[in-house]
């Protein structure tokens, strides 16, 4: 190791200075604990990631007053793990003048509470800037404000729902213990007057959303399942208030309990989807908050926004591009995974153009803008994410087409039995209470928990095997869906390479052409250095430390190993430093890469490194074919390689050179042709499409923004929960058909009872009842067996 | 016998009232808002005492 310190009689190795600085500022803070909790095994943001000038008059514009002094959120960057919240909570809690600092660990974002007259936010900003993390103003977004009032909202009504109904249920009993065993009518009348009271905030409070939606169909013409859920308690609830004041049997518990059920159902729901409305928050997060104006020769401080077309600006390692440009002075290399899904840096020198988003990895560039920052590419596909959301219209679920029927038909039904019964001179409150009684027992709760129930089973039953659905209407969508699009780099393949191959020159093992490659790759980040050491190390090979290692943009390395001079890198890297003993003819076996590596400046041997295809890709695309789905591979790659990623994983079609928008297009194009649209990816390129598509599917390990903007996300990199994930929507779907034919099948017997008048409350309760229990057993049966 | 229930489930519905509030109340401080961190909040607290004091001054 580079850097040493004695403590006591241990010697601390530290990776560089930067390390050392940091273990001393924790250490000195008495939090040496942290060294004990950190998990992670990557190298965190890369050095001179942050820059360490905040000033007040920027940052003073997102304080915020708060309850005993000023508040502000921030947004910290390189946040990984619990031990990096603990560490962040304790240091700004430290900060004199700090009266409270909360880190939300899902988020990655700290409300600190200080006092404005002893601490100042550059002070709080410095110092989590010091520890190495990167923070940065947080403004929270109107929509999100929105949401969050919303759950809050829905909580309320949930918790208000579950008290009463709770209550409700404990008079419930007593009633039908006393229809049984007889009950004096006074205690009678009190119980029912009690469960009027619990009913009716249940009714019109907790359910009132359902009410508003109902009346939004009325309005609309277009019969709903919460027209069903909002008939089905007011009658319920009109029929019980009616039977309390003139005598007669009560069913408060079915309206609470239709209520009390949808609502938890909405709440679970609501709490996956808020996860998923931060995709353009996030997608806009990856574009710097300033950036360096060349004025003159001197530099200047702007926001990004004020870039015009043919302003300077300089880029130092480790910033990410502020807007689209082009090159003018010094050479780097720039990791454009964002923009490409390319997961290889590239090495850029002067004429050639980066793309806003992503980073400049090596060295200190110019950079003539070529477009305002509103233009850049990733505004760009923060719109297109934005459209492609805004324009999908929600599929109308299998319970709204059964409402848009069942509705009209029930209501028909009442009124003709009203009209029949009041004919045949009936007085006109029995005429009603009869036909009142038709529309309770028709829409009973077994219909309004037919699909809830078993989508609640289904997800949570898939998400026990590591694959999440925001929202259940995803389940029905991905059951329907004909055709199956992916993603090359990265959801097929590996997205990264790995070592295939060794060759040395004669007289040179394979062993020691990769002992000095793994020597002199010893503590770089590059892809390629990490799958040569993973190679190294699963095979067992020592390896010295390089030292005097110099890593040189355009994809090389050189360094000491035991003395003796070696460089490694690309066929032009080595012509370049002058190495002698290059083969003329370094064969290159297609898609893969070759490194080479030298010694005294004289070639020893080749690494050949290639990204292969994820080895359940075929298994995932012969399940889709054999379920009757079409494939189809897109990717940006070129077409070549598109084509034989295609042929090697048994994917119909496979289509390269495709922008972001052009995937986009190609699933819109599918779905104006009456497709519906599965798109499987894990980059941000691939955004817009996942956005585009029915059902749009992020692969663990991919980027946030893939997973912000799918719908379905594998937990795992593991292609085989997709085919699970299918055969569960497609099994869940089964079970809410059957769940409705069961609540069907009570309701045929039931209705021409309730017609003719002769329901009784015994029947109605035990109906009720059972076609619940039904429908509620059977969906449960979905979390009993492990699919897949 | 019917006064008695009346008053018994009176009393009932004031007692859970208490608890609504309770939830009301929480719901409002936003107590659900961020339900990932303190499972993890739990494990700091092995920290030591003289740790604690020497954060304070």
């Amino acid at each position: 190791m580079l850097v040493e310190e004695r403590a006591g009689d241990a010697t601390l190795s530290f990776c560089c200075q930067g390390c050392h600085g940091a273990y001393l500022l924790i250490s000195g803070a008495g939090l040496t604990e942290f060294y004990r909790r950190r998990e992670w095994q990557e190298t965190g943001l890369i050095l001179q990631a942050f820059r360490g000038s905040f000033h007040d008059s920027h940052l003073s514009r997102f304080v915020y007053p708060a309850a005993g002094g000023s508040g502000i959120d921030i947004i910290i960057d390189g946040i990984r793990c619990a031990s990096c919240v603990w560490l962040n909570e304790k240091v700004i809690g430290r900060v004199p003048g700090v009266l409270d600092a909360r880190v939300n660990y899902a988020t990655g974002r700290a409300r600190v509470l200080f006092d404005p007259a002893e601490t100042s936010p550059a002070a709080i900003f410095s110092q989590i800037d010091r520890i190495g993390y990167s923070p940065r103003p947080y403004t929270e977004s109107a929509a999100r404000e929105v949401g969050r009032r919303e759950q809050k909202d829905l909580l309320t009504r949930f918790g208000t729902a579950v008290f009463l109904t709770m209550q409700l249920m404990a008079y419930a009993f007593a009633l039908y213990a006393g229809y049984f065993h007889g009950i004096d009518p006074q205690m009678k009348d009190y119980l029912q007057l009690f469960s009027l009271m619990v009913t009716t905030p249940v009714v019109f409070y907790c359910g009132w959303p359902f009410l508003a939606g109902a009346w939004r169909g009325i309005v609309n013409g277009s019969p709903n399942m919460e027209l069903l859920i909002a008939i089905g308690a007011l009658s319920s609830y009109g029929y019980s208030v009616y039977a309390t004041f003139t005598g007669g049997e009560v069913y408060y518990e079915t309206a609470a309990m239709i209520v009390t059920l949808i609502l938890t159902g909405r709440l679970l729901e609501n709490a996956a989807k808020r996860r998923a409305s931060g995709g353009i928050e996030r997608l806009m997060e990856l574009c710097p908050g300033q950036a360096q104006r060349f004025s003159g020769e001197t530099l200047e401080t702007v926001e990004p926004s004020e870039l015009r077309p043919g302003d300077l600006i300089l880029v130092t390692p480790g910033e990410r591009f502020p807007v689209d440009g082009r090159i003018t002075e010094g050479n780097s290399d720039v990791d454009e995974s964002a923009a490409t899904g390319e997961p290889l840096p590239l090495y850029k020198k002067k004429g050639d153009k980066v793309i806003a988003g992503s980073s400049n990895l090596t060295g200190a560039i110019r950079v003539l803008c070529e477009r305002e920052a509103a233009d850049s590419f990733i505004a760009r596909v923060a719109r297109l994410v934005e459209e492609a959301q805004s324009r999908r219209a929600p599929i109308q679920g299998l319970a709204d087409r059964i409402s848009a029927y069942f509705v009209p038909a029930v209501l028909t039904l009442a009124l003709g039995t009203f009209c029949w019964h009041y004919a045949q001179g009936k007085p006109l409150g029995v005429s009603l209470m009869i036909s009142l009684a038709v529309v309770v027992i028709a829409c009973p709760c077994a219909l309004g928990l037919a699909t809830p129930t078993a989508i609640l089973a289904g997800t949570g039953a898939a998400a026990s095997a590591g694959v999440i659905f925001k929202g259940g209407d995803i389940l029905e969508r991905l059951s329907r869906v004909t055709v199956a699009v992916f993603d090359k780099t990265g959801t097929l393949t590996s997205g990264r390479p790995m070592l295939v191959d060794i060759k040395g020159v004669k007289g040179v093992p394979c062993r020691e052409v990769l002992a000095l490659a793994a020597s002199v790759e010893r503590g770089s980040l590059h892809p390629i250095a990490r799958a040569i050491r993973e190679y190294a190390d699963a095979n067992g090979i020592v390896y010295r430390v390089g030292t005097e290692l110099v890593t040189l943009a355009g994809g090389g390395v050189t360094g000491r190993v035991a003395g003796e001079s070696v460089a490694l890198g690309s066929v032009s890297f080595m012509q370049r430093i002058g190495v002698t003993g290059m083969p003329d003819a370094l064969e290159s076996p297609d898609g893969a890469m070759v490194v080479c590596v030298a010694r005294r400046g004289h070639y020893c041997g080749t690494l050949i490194l290639k990204d292969r295809m994820r080895e359940d890709a075929p298994g995932l695309v012969s399940y889709f074919s054999r379920a009757g789905l079409a494939t189809l591979l897109l990717s940006g790659d070129r077409q070549e390689s598109a084509s034989k990623a295609a042929l090697s994983a048994g994917i119909g079609e496979g289509v390269g050179e495709l922008s972001p928008v052009g995937k986009a297009q190609r699933i819109e194009h599918l779905r104006s042709g009456g497709e519906t649209v599965l798109m499987v990816g894990d980059g941000i390129n691939d955004a817009p499409a996942l956005s585009a598509a029915d059902v749009g599917c992020a692969v663990a390990g991919g980027t946030d923004i893939a997973m912000e903007t799918s719908d379905l996300v594998l937990a795992k990199p593991d292609l085989e929960r997709l085919a699970m994930a299918h055969r569960m929507a497609r099994r869940t779907m089964a079970v809410v058909r059957q769940n409705l034919a069961w609540a069907f099948i009570y309701n045929v017997i039931g209705i021409p009872l309730a017609m003719t008048g002769r329901l009784t409350p015994i029947y109605a309760a035990a109906a009720m009842a059972l076609s619940s229990v039904c429908v509620a057993v059977n969906s449960l049966r979905l979390m009993r067996r492990r699919h897949g | 016998m019917a006064s008695s229930l009346v008053a018994l489930i009176g009393l009932s519905l004031f007692l859970g009232c208490g608890c609504w509030l309770f939830f009301l109340w929480a719901v409002q401080k936003g107590e659900f808002h961020d339900i990932e961190r303190p499972k993890h909040r739990m494990m700091d607290d092995e920290e030591r005492p003289e740790d604690l004091d020497k954060g304070k001054d």
